[in-house]
């Protein structure tokens, strides 16, 4: 079998890798988190198995769907395993997921997609997982339970970029190179759209926390003071609030 | 009039068409866009509901919508205002997830449907629930009382519902009481300690709590207090959900009740800790229960009432529903089949029908069947295409040979006209196996559903049948149309029900009519015949995580990676071959391997 060592990207994020999963911690929570991601793509697949009119797509899909349920489990498991290991509080140290895996940046698409755009998609999200498991694979070599799984997975990883890109050229024998292209340049895009939309929800959440303690304090006390003159219990309704059709108060 | 009911944005999102007075349609989204708990603005449903009744969005006289979305924002706010400055990482998110769309839901309806600010309205969100269950509901005068987490600011209302010899209805709502003060919340702040997923796993602790003693009651009292008016408050410093979106209980909860449970680690009851969860949710269930009768009973004697319609998503206790039927002083008590917010599109629409635009009152049909019709021809050519054997079978002999093999062991996947409208499956969309021994259930639990083993299994039966294995109060019958009770098994037959039959003895069963679901009541009569008992069990026809099926393909999509035996689909019935990959898979599979080794990629 062979995998390319991830892209250049990861290639340079090497040691960043290291630091994540030399962890405990974070690499409980790194497993969590590919749980659900791996999880949440098997249901997305499963949709488009439900969907695409060609039958041999929708059991290829069908298989590439269990796959990925499969590996949710496998990730679930283990890191339930190791949090047996330790009583460790998952908030303790870090608390987002600080490096992609599987398809966790990329945002699918199912209905409305034609199966060649899915799939050539699929095969690029997959050929990045695959380079991207293959170096967490060797990371994680003091860790052989964890590395097995990285291992089965890496073998489903190859097939599964492997269907795609056959099942492309099937379906789309003339223009099956200019979907590939098409689909990184999307990916690219949808990252650049992603990266922006967390800018800005930082960028919003730093202005509403200024505008909360700038802004907030005399309101806050004058409804704290209200809320001392609520009674508890029971509070009347009033025949004209519940029947004021267009009101949204 | 064409009234179309949305309720969104905040979880289980759905669309209902009422037209002239009566239903026609209605879905959530989650069964169209396959997220479970989908609570996006259900554009699907909408779509779906419109397709439906062959109606363009131009012949709607009016849209509904759930809950008043400014009233709720002001309660956002002012709790945040309230809880300052606890409040400070959770306020910029609640704002920015209620400017970003909640609030503007106006002008979303409008853009989306294209029709006029002018035909948009809204309820509030418990009118929505009151409505969703008096007005389905074949009583002529009952007391109604609505209990959530929380609406806008209501989180229990009481009133009454009155069908008039004028031919209009109305519903009056008295009084309420408030956010924070909620039992909805109450009963999420133990579902999220004992390690479960708040707003949707709110049943597992119900289950749980069976394997428990109730022997917290006193701390869980210590949260919660009676007010002199029969009310109740509950106590601040032990919650965080009205100050924070991270926890919903604080460090002084954990101080009275022990640490709190992750999600990861399994339920073990034969260790003092796994016992320790099981008390804490049997507590928080007696204390759920007894708050409930206790005020449903004082509803009563205020009324004088007879009927008493329970709505909002507490109502999705059956064991609470049971004991309010047996102690309140109820004669009957109904609860929607879609009794949480799901159901307040329903209820939305039918409350501005009746009491927004006066119209007469019209008969509700009494079933569950409102989403879209499963088409047998789309599993038989999806079946074929896979090279899995397909039966088309008329009606007599299907329901032979699938009583044939439940008796034999075997697990069938059902699936039957419209899909359901709420979080059961009334013999739809469902799961059906033999209700006779524990294996049925471990095997279910494993290969099929692959959940917690103390969850328990339903049964279903015909109506005639259900005293004879069931204990059921007067009323119980009608409390168990659409499983919204829990009953006890008669000592005698709990063996022969094994699969059914919970740790403690009792059942949530479903009662059912032959006029409701007439080809499963068949299939019950055929199983009957068979083994002498007209039991099945039923359960909802998805997998963990997942919505339950819709359409024929994802009923064969969830059959093709579980251990179901069987599938029917109307008239359609595929078997499960031995064999997991049919073998032109196995050649592709073969050969994108070879293409792999050979580098091709």
């Amino acid at each position: 079998m062979r995998v390319s060592l991830g892209g250049f990207v990861d290639r340079l994020l090497r040691p960043l890798h290291h630091w994540v999963w030399s962890d405990f911690d974070r690499r409980v929570r790194k497993l969590i988190a590919f749980g659900e991601v791996e999880g949440d793509g098997g249901r997305d697949i499963l949709r488009a198995a439900e969907l695409t009119p060609d039958p041999l797509l929708r059991r290829l899909y069908l298989a590439h769907a269990i796959d990925e349920l499969h590996h949710a489990d496998l990730f679930r498991q283990r890191s339930a395993a190791l949090l047996r290991t330790r009583s460790t509080r998952l908030s303790s140290l870090f608390n987002a997921t600080p490096l992609p895996g599987g398809h966790g940046l990329d945002d699918l698409t199912i209905e409305g997609e034609p199966d060649h755009r899915l799939l050539a998609f699929l095969h690029i999200a997959e050929k990045a997982a695959a380079g991207r498991f293959a170096i967490y694979r060797e990371i994680v070599d003091d860790d052989p339970a964890t590395q097995a799984i990285f291992e089965e997975i890496l073998r489903d990883e190859v097939f599964h970029m492997n269907y795609t890109y056959t099942q492309l050229a099937r379906i789309s024998p003339a223009s099956y190179r200019r979907h590939v292209w098409r689909a990184r340049a999307s990916r690219l895009w949808k990252r650049y759209l992603r990266f922006a939309a967390v800018l800005a929800g930082v960028f919003g959440s730093a202005m509403l926390t200024l505008q909360y303690f700038l802004l907030v304090p005399l309101f806050a006390w004058l409804a704290k003071r209200a809320e001392k003159r609520e009674p508890a219990g029971w509070v009347a309704i009033t025949r004209e609030h519940i029947e004021s059709p267009t009101s949204q108060y | 009039m064409n009234i179309l009911g949305i309720s969104a944005h905040y979880h289980d999102s759905a669309a209902a068409l009422v037209v002239d007075g009566v239903p026609v349609c209605a879905v959530q989204e989650e069964r169209l866009s396959r997220h479970k708990n989908d609570a996006s603005f259900p554009a699907a449903a909408i779509e779906w509901c419109l397709d439906h009744a062959a109606l363009e969005p131009e012949a709607l006289d009016a849209v509904v919508f759930y809950e008043r979305s400014m009233l709720k924002f002001e309660r956002i706010l002012t709790c945040a205002l309230r809880s300052f400055p606890r409040s400070w990482r959770s306020f910029p998110q609640a704002i920015k997830n209620s400017l970003g769309e909640k609030v503007w839901v106006r002008g979303i309806i409008a853009s989306h449907l294209g029709v006029p600010r002018s035909k948009i309205f809204f309820t509030s969100h418990h009118a929505a629930h009151a409505a969703a269950a008096f007005f389905t509901a074949p009583s002529r005068h009952a007391a109604i009382l609505t209990a959530d987490g929380v609406g806008e600011w209501a989180t229990l209302t009481v009133g009454h519902g009155e069908r008039r010899a004028n031919g209009r209805a109305d519903i009056t709502l008295l009084r309420e009481i408030r956010y924070p003060h909620s039992l909805g919340m109450l009963y999420s702040t133990f579902t999220a300690y004992l390690g479960f997923a708040v707003n949707e796993d709110e049943y597992k602790v119900m289950g749980l709590a069976a394997y428990g003693r109730p022997t917290m009651v006193e701390q869980v009292r210590k949260l919660i207090r009676r007010t002199p008016d029969g009310a109740f408050a509950l106590v601040p410093e032990y919650f965080e959900y009205h100050t924070t979106a991270a926890r919903s209980y604080s460090a002084t909860f954990v101080e009275l009740f022990g640490p709190p449970r992750s999600s990861f680690d399994p339920i073990d009851l034969e260790t003092s800790e796994g016992r320790r969860f099981a008390d804490c949710a049997a507590s928080v269930q007696r204390v759920l229960e007894d708050t409930l009768v206790d005020m449903a009973g004082a509803l009563q004697r205020e009324t004088g009432l007879r009927d008493l319609c329970l709505g909002g998503g507490v109502a999705l206790n059956g064991v609470a529903n049971a004991r309010i039927l047996a102690e309140a002083g109820f004669e009957r008590v109904f609860v929607p089949p879609a009794p949480g917010d799901a159901g307040c599109a329903l209820g939305a629409a039918l409350y501005a029908d009746r009491v927004y635009f006066g119209n007469a009152d019209r008969e509700v049909p009494d079933h569950p069947f409102w989403g879209p019709r499963v088409d047998a021809g789309e599993l038989a050519r999806a079946a074929r295409e896979d090279s899995q054997p397909v039966e088309d079978l008329a009606e007599p002999e299907l329901l032979e040979h699938v009583a044939g093999e439940l008796a034999s062991g075997r697990i069938v996947g059902w699936m039957d006209g419209a899909s359901e409208f709420g979080p059961r499956a009334l013999g739809h969309r469902s799961i059906l196996a033999a209700p006779h021994s524990v294996e049925i259930r471990d095997r279910l639990n494993r290969d099929i559903k692959f959940r917690e083993e103390f969850r328990p299994f339903a049964p279903v039966t015909t109506v005639e049948a259900a005293e004879r294995y069931f204990e059921l109060p007067p009323g119980g019958l009608r409390l168990a149309r659409f499983m919204s009770g829990v009953f006890p098994v008669r000592p005698e037959w709990r063996s022969m029900l094994a699969a059914v039959t919970h740790v403690d003895g009792s059942a949530r069963l479903q009662a059912l009519d032959r006029d409701m679901a007439p080809r499963l009541y068949s299939l019950l009569e055929a199983y009957g015949r068979r083994t002498g008992i007209p039991v099945l069990l039923n359960t909802s026809f998805n997998i963990a995580g997942e919505p339950i099926v819709n359409r024929a393909l994802e009923g064969y999509s969830t059959f093709r990676r579980c251990g179901i035996d069987m599938l029917v689909a109307g008239t359609a019935v595929v078997t499960k071959r031995a064999s997991a990959r049919p073998a032109p898979l196995e050649e592709e599979i073969a050969c994108a391997q070879s293409a792999a080794a050979s580098g091709a990629v």
